[in-house]
């Protein structure tokens, strides 16, 4: 954790999307020829949604170093923005924007506590936030429905409803590339260097004349924002929203992608997604070969997602993208 | 509302609260010595509570040696965690530290959850005493719930004469105050992190079989410790006998909460409280952390 790696984050990050690009290119071309080209473009969608809330992570966890627990709450936030506007036949760009404005507000008010707190005591104030805005989506019944859930409809853009695999796909990766490009810039700009400078150590970073505050709110406001855009997105593939999707666990399964995928690095996002999306279809696919009633499919899932964790923290605590 | 209700209310948050304070015991007892933040508290609780069920049901052993086996397994268990995973790669970092723990938690819960036997129905520990209870005055309180406040006090008397009397004890305390002067004046340190966990683990075990007679023993049992936080903050984090009395004020609170607030409020206060306290004192709380190196 020098200061010399954490310089060249932002350098590493402009070669790496080509091999990335084309690993990509490779497995969905075996996934498509294996599983068939609909369910494997579904799928991506859904990668490509992930790694949108993955970047949203790897900006507030990655690169400005704080470590935050209530990532999930602010997906919800959007995805609940936009089902609800979606319901009241709020135009798709329209209601996309007011999804992002609202979990980046989110985002804004949970880094708050950050002016005062920090490390473990500012982790624990971002937890009691999840908790809260979990229970708000549960009893605020009148807006949300509590706990039986909203149906989304399908995202219509103008007179294009996608309501398609690949449709989606596309949607969902046109939105990934932009907030790509976005982080990029982000990433390369003195804000960035001003996020790793806190990440390293704020009280040099403040003596180099960074305003800290500022860097960790912006953080939030900018990982909110990408959270709620991945929200939004999530709302309308799965078709339909109730408050325990976005619960603490969602917020540990976020960490856990960028941890796995590499936290340092933007690529770190795609490559947890995959494995996030991956993983329990792989073990459901496993788990129908094995005899009927030898053991509970979701316990055997839980598992292996920890090992992998585990596996992960100890051999490549960079994660799949990081460096040796 | 009588005296009578407010007197049960009380008891039954304050036997909530000590299994809250035992967890965020434990919790707050391997932050101080080793500096690592474990999420996996609740799953240790919960694999405690099946030990226990599994060496009292299929082993068929008696009760009280299935309590006292099972918890010197838990014991064990996390010493041997911290010997094998955790001693590898735990430093200063908060992340890696909660991410392994909450992976070493992941794969407890889902090797349990996999388990038919173990997930597919809600079980019980037969305690002698559950379901009873006696008359005081006019209000009638659970034995269980006696039992688990008077089963926390004795503890917290035995974890006081363990911290004030005993070498390994005080070598713990001089681990937690400061480790590299603790290591000047012959304390091994690496053995004192095995003992940390080894504790941590235990009286999570403990809280397990204590909370098992109140709610079932199932796989997720374990989210029980997540009230352990705000109790361990409410401490003030770094001090043992805060972290129990935080848990019993948590407890007494979320009770009083669920008798006068509307419904859903209860679940919320806990973590409202910890914000407050969060806001209005992180001096006095985060000068502890900022200690640390």
């Amino acid at each position: 954790m020098s200061a010399v790696a954490g310089g060249r984050d932002g350098a590493r990050d402009t070669r790496r999307p080509f091999a990335v690009a084309a690993a990509l290119a490779v497995l969905g071309a075996l996934a498509g020829w294996a599983l068939g080209a609909d369910y494997a473009l579904a799928q991506a969608a859904f990668v490509a949604t992930w790694a949108i809330a993955g970047l949203g992570v790897i900006l507030v966890v990655g690169q400005c170093g704080q470590v935050s627990l209530g990532q999930g709450a602010l997906l919800g936030l959007g995805a609940y923005a936009q089902a609800l506007l979606a319901l009241r036949g709020v135009p798709a760009p329209l209601s996309l924007a007011a999804a992002v404005a609202l979990a980046a507000a989110g985002g804004w008010l949970a880094s708050l506590p950050a002016r005062r707190l920090g490390g473990l005591y500012f982790a624990m104030s971002t937890l009691a936030f999840a908790l809260v805005v979990e229970e708000a989506l549960v009893r605020w019944e009148s807006l949300t429905r509590g706990a039986a859930g909203l149906a989304v409809p399908s995202l219509a853009l103008g007179g294009w409803v996608a309501d398609t695999s690949p449709a989606q796909a596309l949607v969902a990766g046109v939105a990934l590339a932009l907030a790509w490009l976005a982080c990029r810039r982000w990433v390369a700009s003195r804000l960035g260097r001003a996020w790793r400078a806190v990440r390293e150590d704020e009280v040099a970073a403040a003596a180099a004349g960074i305003d800290v505050a500022r860097a960790k709110t912006l953080a939030f406001v900018l990982g909110g924002g990408l959270s709620g855009l991945a929200g939004a997105l999530y709302a309308h593939w799965i078709g339909f929203v109730s408050p325990e999707q976005f619960g603490l666990m969602l917020s540990f399964e976020l960490l856990m992608l960028a941890f796995i995928g590499g936290a340092r690095q933007l690529a770190g996002a795609l490559w947890g997604a995959l494995v996030v999306v991956a993983l329990p279809q792989a073990v459901s696919l496993a788990v129908e070969r094995l005899p009927p009633g030898l053991a509970g499919a979701a316990g055997i899932e839980t598992a292996l997602f920890g090992g992998v964790l585990v596996v992960l923290v100890l051999l490549r605590p960079g994660g799949l993208a990081g460096s040796r | 509302m009588s005296a009578e209700t407010l007197i049960q209310v009380l008891a039954s948050g304050v036997a909530t609260g000590c299994v809250y304070g035992l967890v965020a015991l434990s919790f707050v007892l391997i932050y101080k010595a080793t500096g690592a933040v474990s999420f996996m508290q609740g799953e240790l609780l919960m694999l405690g509570a099946f030990a226990v069920l599994a060496l009292h049901e299929a082993a068929g052993l008696p009760l009280a040696a299935a309590v006292v086996l099972g918890v010197a397994a838990m014991a064990a268990f996390g010493a041997l965690l911290e010997r094998t995973v955790l001693r590898r790669t735990l430093g200063p970092g908060h992340l890696t530290a909660l991410l392994l723990t909450f992976g070493l938690g992941m794969v407890m819960r889902g090797a349990v959850g996999a388990v038919p036997a173990a997930s597919h129905a809600m079980h019980r520990l037969p305690l002698p005493f559950a379901g009873a209870s006696v008359q005081l005055g006019g209000a009638a309180l659970a034995v269980e719930h006696l039992a688990v406040i008077a089963a926390t006090a004795l503890l917290a008397g035995a974890l006081t004469l363990f911290f004030r009397r005993t070498r390994a004890g005080l070598a713990l305390r001089a681990c937690s105050e400061n480790a590299g002067v603790a290591a000047l004046m012959g304390v091994s340190v690496p053995r004192m992190h095995t003992l940390a966990w080894a504790l941590g683990a235990g009286l999570a075990a403990v809280a397990g079989v204590l909370l098992a007679p109140v709610t079932f023993v199932h796989p997720n049992m374990g989210l029980v410790a997540l009230k352990a936080f705000p109790a361990a903050v409410l401490g003030g984090m770094t001090s043992l006998p805060g972290a129990l009395a935080g848990g019993v004020f948590l407890g007494v609170v979320e009770a009083l909460a669920g008798l006068a607030l509307p419904e859903g409020a209860k679940d919320v206060v806990p973590y409202l409280l910890m914000l407050a306290v969060l806001l209005l004192f992180p001096g006095g709380f985060a000068a502890g952390l900022r200690g640390r190196p």
